[in-house]
């Protein structure tokens, strides 16, 4: 739809990373995936609280900017593909 | 087209029936009740569509239609006094959303005290908040004008929500004859629905998040633009409406008159005692007093240009509100008194919490008018009111 009148402005912006949610230098673990292992099945997508886990080829990526390492991610992987792995 | 004899009510649910509204958000409250009651009974029936959802609030009612709309389904709900009040909030969500929505009220006072009985107070109280605002002066204009809503709301020069005004009980309740457009007519008069933008998972958007000042004023200031732009929107549809479905109302301006033209004097009010006060009309009329009225039926937008042309030049006009703006009068009169200027304006407030004011009234307060009356506002009561029987509960030290 053409909406070219130029007084009309509506208060809706494209969704995108905030900067408030990155993770910083306080997490302690890390989440890694076994690429091997990982069947593809997105429950850790699903229950990934900071929605840091990215569907990609049928398997799944961690975006470690934002992921807090809280662990949710391994503990409900049907096939413990992820580990939490220290980064101390 | 056929002829039924319906209440206002029963129109408002046909006009959303016709419109082929998609989701009805309702919470009931005196006197709107029987439009989604009529709604429940043709959906039971399985003559509408409508999804109707049932909310634990009017604030509620407001959020789920508002929801619909998002996502791109023509949505409607009613509501009435505490009831708009109470979802006040949300009526500034929607409008500044700009998605559009229609509503209407069923005109009712506001407590304290309890007051199921009619007045415009709830209505008025709106006039701030973007949204355009029509007034039913019968139930015949409540079906056409919740009709034309949906056509106004959804033009792209437009993008805002609507609501009906209704008198409570007066209009929503009475019964009379109303010519029911066929659905063939309303097809082609109402285009499937346009909005800005929808809700959709494959291509989010973020409603409403929070906007620095200078990018907020200038949505302010689009909402301006388009309230002040829909008043030629509303008369083109109007006259579309006139043309595809019938003219028996002529709606190709946002107010009304009758024998104004040649009047000396004018009054000016909104809604269903316009009956009354053209009857008093020809009364004085033969009597030699030149008067005539004119009936607002858009207090939003607010046409600055039909008021001038219609009021500038008589002796005097007269507003009679029945809601108030406490300490100012009326606000349909402080509307009058800042677009016209050279011209004497007064104010009656009156009707309030359902005061009856009839063509009796109507043919005393125009003749006091025309001798002149001495104050700007003036607060007049049909009946003689007794001492009232209130206090505090204990003295005061
Ligand atoms: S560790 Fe927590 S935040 Fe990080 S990917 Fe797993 S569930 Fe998400
Ligand atoms: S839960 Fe485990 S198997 Fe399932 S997608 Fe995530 S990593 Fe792969």
């Amino acid at each position: 739809m053409s909406l070219l009148l130029d007084y009309q402005y509506f208060p809706i912006t494209k969704p995108g990373k905030g900067a408030g949610g990155k993770t910083g230098s306080w997490r302690v673990v890390k989440p890694v995936v076994d690429l091997s292992k990982c069947i593809g099945c997105k429950a850790c997508f699903m229950f990934c609280p900071e929605s840091t886990i990215v569907p990609k080829g049928g398997k799944v990526t961690v975006d470690y900017e934002y992921c807090k390492g809280c662990g949710v991610c391994s503990n409900v992987c049907p096939v413990k593909a992820i580990s939490m792995v220290s980064e101390t | 087209m056929i002829r039924k004899i319906i209440s206002g009510n029963e129109a408002v649910a046909t006009a959303v029936k016709l419109a082929r509204v998609g989701l009805t958000g309702i919470y009931p409250i005196t006197p709107q009740t029987s439009i989604i009651e009529k709604l429940a009974e043709m959906k039971a029936q399985g003559e509408i569509q409508t999804e109707i959802v049932r909310v634990e609030s009017e604030h509620s009612a407001m959020a789920a239609t508002y929801g619909a709309a998002l996502a791109g389904i023509r949505a409607f709900t009613a509501t009435a006094s505490q009831g708009l009040l109470y979802m006040h909030e949300m009526v500034w969500w929607v409008a500044g959303s700009r998605v559009p929505v229609v509503m209407v009220v069923g005109t009712r006072a506001v407590g304290a005290p309890w007051n199921i009985w009619n007045e415009h107070t709830d209505f008025t109280s709106e006039r701030d908040s973007g949204w355009i605002m029509a007034f039913a002066s019968n139930p015949q204009e409540a079906l056409d004008l919740t009709i034309q809503a949906f056509r106004i709301s959804e033009d792209e020069r437009v993008f805002l929500p609507v609501m009906v005004g209704m008198d409570g009980f007066i209009l929503s309740h009475t019964k009379t004859n109303v010519l029911i457009p066929d659905q063939e007519q309303i097809d082609d008069y109402l285009p499937p629905r346009r909005q800005p933008y929808v809700i959709d998972p494959e291509d989010p958007v973020e409603i409403g998040n929070m906007f620095p000042p200078e990018g907020y004023m200038k949505l302010r200031e689009s909402i301006h633009l388009a309230l002040k732009n829909s008043e030629d929107i509303i008369r083109q549809h109007g006259r579309e409406y006139n043309k595809k479905v019938s003219p028996m109302i002529d709606y190709s301006t946002l107010n009304s008159s009758y024998r104004l033209e040649d009047a000396d004097y004018a009054v000016v009010l909104m809604g269903a005692w316009a009956g009354d006060a053209m009857e008093a009309i020809d009364v004085l009329r033969e009597k030699g007093i030149k008067i005539g009225m004119l009936r607002v039926r858009y207090l939003r937008p607010w046409s600055e240009k039909e008021i001038r042309e219609n009021l500038e030049g008589k002796k005097g006009v007269l507003v009679l509100d029945r809601s108030t703006s406490f300490g100012r009068g009326g606000p349909l009169y402080i509307e009058v008194k800042s677009t016209i200027r050279d011209t004497e304006v007064k104010d009656i407030v009156t009707g309030l919490g359902g005061v009856t004011v009839g063509k009796s009234d109507m043919i005393y307060l125009f003749s006091k008018f025309v001798e002149g009356i001495k104050e700007d506002v003036t607060w007049y009561y049909p009946k003689e009111v007794g001492k009232l029987d209130v206090r505090t509960p204990r003295d005061i030290e």
